[in-house]
């Protein structure tokens, strides 16, 4: 036992006497030292978030800003421990993909308290009291916009499509202004395509190639999908494959694809002429965005607390003209 | 000396010191009031749920379910209390309530781990499995993927504060702590867990201890669910999804054999430091994403490897 006090003593005297800079959390105590900026991101699973990384590493390395990187491994608790880990380093401004709208919410508010500006890339959080400022894209208009061209290259055909959609994870708020734009498109165009699957996934590659089998074998008809992230595109390529429906545009049984993202599979599928279109998110407008929304914030400023990134649509169309800017184009140069 | 500091069961403690003073000097704030404060409140919800695994450990068994318990009872707490659409929301009993089903809830779940195990004499690894591949899948269904936020201050509390955390975590783990160390039935749940048949041979209800020591998994799963919903505020039906090798790793580091019949609560309180402490000083000092995992995998090995050395050693 005395062993034991022994070892809990020295612990309370290292805990007591290391700590040499104490000062609350989030005051910006050295004006000449670089900027630091705590990245947290839910995850790196998909190309997506990937490329967002790096697009805000390379935006803080550029204005010579240090960074702190955490990823949650898709787990919201150990999001809220990294937050408070930032919060302890005193970063002059966070960064942050929550894995939810809703979870999210203490850890604006622990930021908050802190007074440190903190800045939801690509995921806006959910109603309540945290202030934070949503860089994001407009899911349901891109998402509409890139449906509304599928059905104008459907209607080409002069039959009614029977349509399948891959849904994403309900509880992210974009993957329900995905679901909304495409039902806002099919519902204006009932004579040209009917929705006959509707596949959960939430955002799952091996949910969605059971899900994708499963409708295929229910509506062996199916001849127009999208999907609510074009990671998936390899689950709907080995499904398609599976069912013999896997064609070239222009060949006959080909089924109408479109995504959005606008990753390095849409890119290649866009040129071989297998993917129709597909909504891209700009990332590097959302990087550029999420950083400087950090230094206006600490200057002062008084930004809208969803900054828009209107993204646009690549299809066969304009794919020469809009590659450049793809961020899934560039992605696989590298 | 090396001989009596492997012997010591405060050897993870010692590391713990030891990881703290090595790394305190080059991490910014892992020494502050401010990251105390952080790293027992991240402690505080692990320790409970590991607190359960060792007692299912020291039986012998397994309980792999734990996460998806968290998920469940979280998700039919939130459908309870949550202020939009709850069955009680707006009345002062939401919360209460919500407790009792959450604890009566992964109580349910632990019993048919128990009952599956001890009547249909089925490996508790594949048990525990099935039982978290359903209850993860039921909980997912039952929310639609959707989270429940909205839930009673009352509640949220319970977790989102340290000062009501920690007591909670420290009050589970103290009773657990004498039930297994002044108490018959802790005697029993080690004679079970070193030989079976010896034990109902001695009179021992093999049966009901083992049932008993996965109902209190549940339970503490349960529990361990109340804090980590609360600290989000929210119900989740993926809440703990990957929590699990945090909980079987603290737990096996503390000291608490993967073959049953020895574990310490006061094992695992050191087991769950060292990991939250690990986490924490690896985040605070910037490291990547990958770096962590790496680092953590290779100390979680080393200290188990430390561990197989240490028994042999002194079983020899």
């Amino acid at each position: 036992m005395k062993k034991l006090h022994a070892v809990f003593l020295f612990l309370a005297l290292v805990l007591t006497g290391c700590d040499k800079s104490e000062s609350s959390p989030g005051s910006n105590t050295a004006n000449s030292k670089p900027l630091s900026i705590g990245i947290a991101f839910e995850t790196l699973q998909t190309e997506y978030w990937v490329a967002g990384y790096e697009a805000i590493k390379a935006e803080a390395a550029k204005r010579g800003f240090t960074v702190v990187e955490a990823v949650a491994d898709s787990d919201a608790n150990r999001q809220f421990e990294q937050v408070k880990n930032f919060i302890t380093r005193q970063v002059d401004g966070i960064i942050l993909v929550p894995k939810d709208a809703s979870t999210c919410l203490p850890m604006i508010k622990a930021a908050n308290a802190a007074n440190i500006p903190i800045v939801l890339f690509n995921r806006p959080a959910g109603k309540g009291d945290a202030k934070s400022v949503a860089v994001v894209a407009d899911n349901f208009a891109l998402t509409k916009e890139t449906v509304t061209y599928m059905i104008s290259e459907a209607k080409k055909s002069g039959k009614k499509h029977q349509a399948m959609v891959l849904l994403g994870d309900l509880g992210d708020i974009n993957a329900i202004g995905r679901r909304d734009g495409f039902d806002a498109a099919v519902k204006e165009a009932p004579e040209i395509v009917e929705v006959v699957a509707r596949v959960p996934t939430e955002w799952n590659q091996e949910k969605a190639q059971a899900g994708m089998v499963n409708a295929l074998q229910a509506h062996p008809d199916i001849s127009f999908i999208f999907t609510s992230s074009d990671f998936l595109l390899p689950s709907i390529v080995s499904a398609l494959k599976g069912a013999a429906k896997y064609h070239r545009i222009g060949a006959t049984g080909h089924v109408l694809l479109g995504g959005f993202d606008g990753d390095a599979t849409a890119f290649a599928m866009l040129k071989d002429g297998y993917l129709d279109a597909t909504g891209v998110q700009d990332v590097y407008f959302e990087a550029q965005q999420s950083v400087q929304a950090i230094v206006d914030l600490r200057a002062g400023k008084q930004l809208p607390e969803v900054i828009r990134d209107p993204g646009f649509v690549i299809h066969q169309g304009n794919s020469k003209e809009k590659a450049a800017q793809m961020w899934g184009a560039n992605a696989r140069k590298k | 000396m090396t001989r009596r500091l492997l012997q010591s069961q405060y050897l993870v403690l010692l590391f713990c010191g030891v990881l703290f003073a090595a790394l305190a000097p080059f991490t910014p704030g892992l020494a502050s009031a401010h990251n105390f404060a952080n790293l027992l409140g991240n402690l505080a919800p692990l320790l409970v749920v590991a607190v359960g695994q060792t007692l299912v450990l020291i039986v012998g068994g397994i309980d792999l379910s734990v996460t998806s318990t968290i998920a469940l009872t979280s998700v039919v707490g939130g459908f309870v209390m949550n202020g939009d659409t709850g069955w009680l929301r707006g009345s002062p009993a939401a919360a209460p309530i919500a407790l009792i089903v959450m604890l009566g809830l992964g109580g349910l779940v632990g019993a048919f781990n128990g009952l599956a195990v001890t009547r249909l004499r089925m490996p508790a690894f594949m048990v525990t499995l099935t039982t978290m591949m359903f209850v993860s899948g039921f909980a997912i269904w039952l929310a639609q993927s959707r989270n429940l936020p909205n839930l009673p201050a009352a509640f949220t509390v319970l977790g989102s504060r340290l000062w009501f955390a920690l007591p909670i975590a420290a009050t589970l783990a103290g009773f657990t702590h004498l039930l297994l160390t002044r108490s018959l039935f802790g005697h029993w749940l080690r004679a079970v867990g070193s030989n079976a048949r010896t034990a109902h041979v001695s009179g021992v209800p093999v049966n009901a201890v083992v049932i008993a020591a996965y109902v209190a998994s549940g339970v503490l799963a349960a529990s361990a669910s109340v804090l980590y919903t609360g600290r989000l505020e929210t119900s989740s039906p993926v809440l703990g999804q990957r929590i699990l090798l945090d909980v079987i790793g603290a737990t096996v580091i503390g000291g608490t054999s993967l073959f049953g019949g020895k574990g310490k609560v006061l094992w695992t309180v050191f087991g769950v430091l060292f990991l939250t402490l690990l986490d924490n000083a690896l985040n605070l000092l910037g490291l990547s994403h990958f770096t962590i995992m790496m680092v953590k995998g290779g100390v979680i090995l080393l200290a188990a490897l430390l561990d197989t050395a240490r028994t042999r050693w002194l079983t020899a």
